[in-house]
């Protein structure tokens, strides 16, 4: 499916999401007409631009999607869990993993890992990012912004 | 050479903290402005007028919420304790105060940022990204000829940003910054002669030939210190007194149920500086400056803020 300039794929109650989140995903709300009732993972990862019109349509269909059951954000983008952290309402929001830029103290590499929160919960909300080995020299990574940008919805 | 002819007044300095005097007058020293430097706030008022600008420390600045009621050229609020980063709390405080000048990061920054914003202020002369730029930079430009190319310009500049060696992340703070400012232009900016916003329920699909006050022009440049992204609209609507608290408010005012409102807190949240220049009814500029040098944590976690009101000329 195709919203603006967003791809949208659905199977049973997993919904993926990538692309823009911006001007064009007017019709993100009517998502939820096509989820069941109940329950939802949505993920994305292939997010790779959210402005601020786009942010007002991200919390109208997951303020709807709460209203019927948990919402599970998986895999968030870099670009949308910071802006998600800017957003009082999404404070303690169901995230199972995101995307965090990470500079290597080392090489200079800038990398965007995959944070599993099942994994580091107890640091992230203490507001500390765990260090992750560099891909490109292997030394240990840095949270390479202020930790408040990507984990003030975890605070303890 | 002929000195400016623009009145020069006076500058003082008020900082508890005597290494901090020194560095601060050595800097402000360099406008070749008359400077005077006290520790403490009552001192400071003795010796401001309205041809003062008042330099102080952002820590005393918000020990006493109505100091700028008493009439100055400029009140600049600078970094605390040791020339270290402003606290995030400290800036918002004083951004929902009023303050219009908020140095935000140490040295090496504090430096640069702080001599054009008073060269600006005892100059007049508020507008142009170059004042912020390193000469010798290139400045690219672009006109919008319609309304709709507002995403082909966001990405060609994205494309340029990250052609010239910057890296990704960068690549995506000004994709976002320049959506935001540009829309901010191209929708909020327009009023009727009633004072309404007439463009801002407008589909943003829709076609439009920008012409005449409604041209919005972009210009961005590096110089590896930092990069500026400079945009322009013909309307001087931004109301410079009550945007510092917008900003500092940031996602707090987010609400789905209500339009408007969150583009310039987006675009504040991405930059290290943000600085707004307004010719009323005539022009209003916005410049954000992010820092390439340096990682996010060396600087200070919120942005600088700058809102200037001065006269333009023909726009370029």
């Amino acid at each position: 499916m195709k919203i603006g300039r967003l791809d949208a794929e659905i199977a049973g109650a997993r919904l993926v999401l990538a692309g823009r989140i911006d001007d064009s995903a007017g019709a993100l709300g009517d998502l939820v007409n096509h989820l069941p009732v109940g329950d939802v993972v949505i993920e994305t990862a292939g997010v790779t631009f959210v402005n601020s019109v786009g942010m007002r349509e991200w919390m109208r269909v997951t303020r709807a999607l709460r209203e019927r059951g948990k919402v599970t954000f998986e895999a968030v983008a870099d670009v949308l869990i910071t802006q998600m952290n800017l957003i009082p309402e999404f404070k303690g929001a169901e995230v199972a993993s995101f995307h965090a830029q990470y500079v290597c103290p080392s090489c200079g590499n800038e990398a965007t890992p995959l944070l599993d929160v099942s994994v580091h919960g107890p640091e992230l909300r203490a507001m500390r990012a765990p260090k992750l080995p560099c891909p490109e020299c292997g030394s240990a990574m840095d949270l390479g912004d202020f930790p408040e940008r990507y984990l003030s919805l975890f605070r303890a | 050479m002929q000195p400016s002819s623009a009145p020069r007044g006076k500058i003082v300095v008020a900082h508890p903290e005597r290494k901090a005097q020194r560095s601060l007058q050595r800097l402000v020293g360099a406008t070749l402005c008359p400077v005077e430097v006290v520790d403490n706030l009552d001192a400071l008022l003795n010796l401001v007028d309205d041809q003062t600008i008042a330099i102080v420390d952002a820590g005393l600045a918000g020990t006493r919420p109505n100091l700028r009621d008493t009439g100055a050229r400029a009140w600049i609020a600078v970094p605390g304790e040791g020339l270290a980063p402003a606290e995030g709390p400290t800036i918002e405080a004083l951004l929902t105060g009023g303050w219009t000048h908020v140095v935000a990061h140490p040295m090496p920054i504090l430096a640069e940022e702080l001599i054009a914003t008073v060269q600006k202020v005892i100059r007049g002369d508020v507008f142009g990204l170059e004042k912020y730029i390193a000469w010798g930079a290139e400045v690219r430009s672009y006109t919008l000829e319609d309304a709709r190319d507002r995403d082909a310009a966001v990405t060609a500049l994205a494309k340029d940003v990250v052609s010239v060696g910057l890296p990704d992340r960068v690549g995506s703070l000004v994709s976002v910054i320049a959506d935001e400012l540009i829309a901010n232009a191209l929708y909020a900016a327009p009023l009727d002669e009633a004072g309404k916003r007439f463009r801002s329920g407008e589909a943003r699909d829709r076609p439009r030939a920008l012409a005449g006050r409604e041209v919005v022009t972009v210009r961005w440049a590096t110089d590896a210190r930092y990069l500026a992204i400079e945009v322009r609209d013909r309307w001087g609507s931004l109301d410079p007194t009550g945007i510092g608290a917008r900003l500092a408010a940031g996602g707090k005012q987010a609400n789905a149920s209500t339009e408007g409102g969150m583009g310039l807190p987006l675009a504040y949240a991405c930059c290290n500086q943000f600085v707004i220049g307004t010719a009323p009814e005539v022009l209003t500029e916005v410049i954000t400056l992010l820092d390439v040098r340096y990682k996010p944590t060396e600087l200070g976690r919120s942005a600088s803020f700058h809102s200037f009101v001065g006269s333009f000329g023909e726009p370029r």
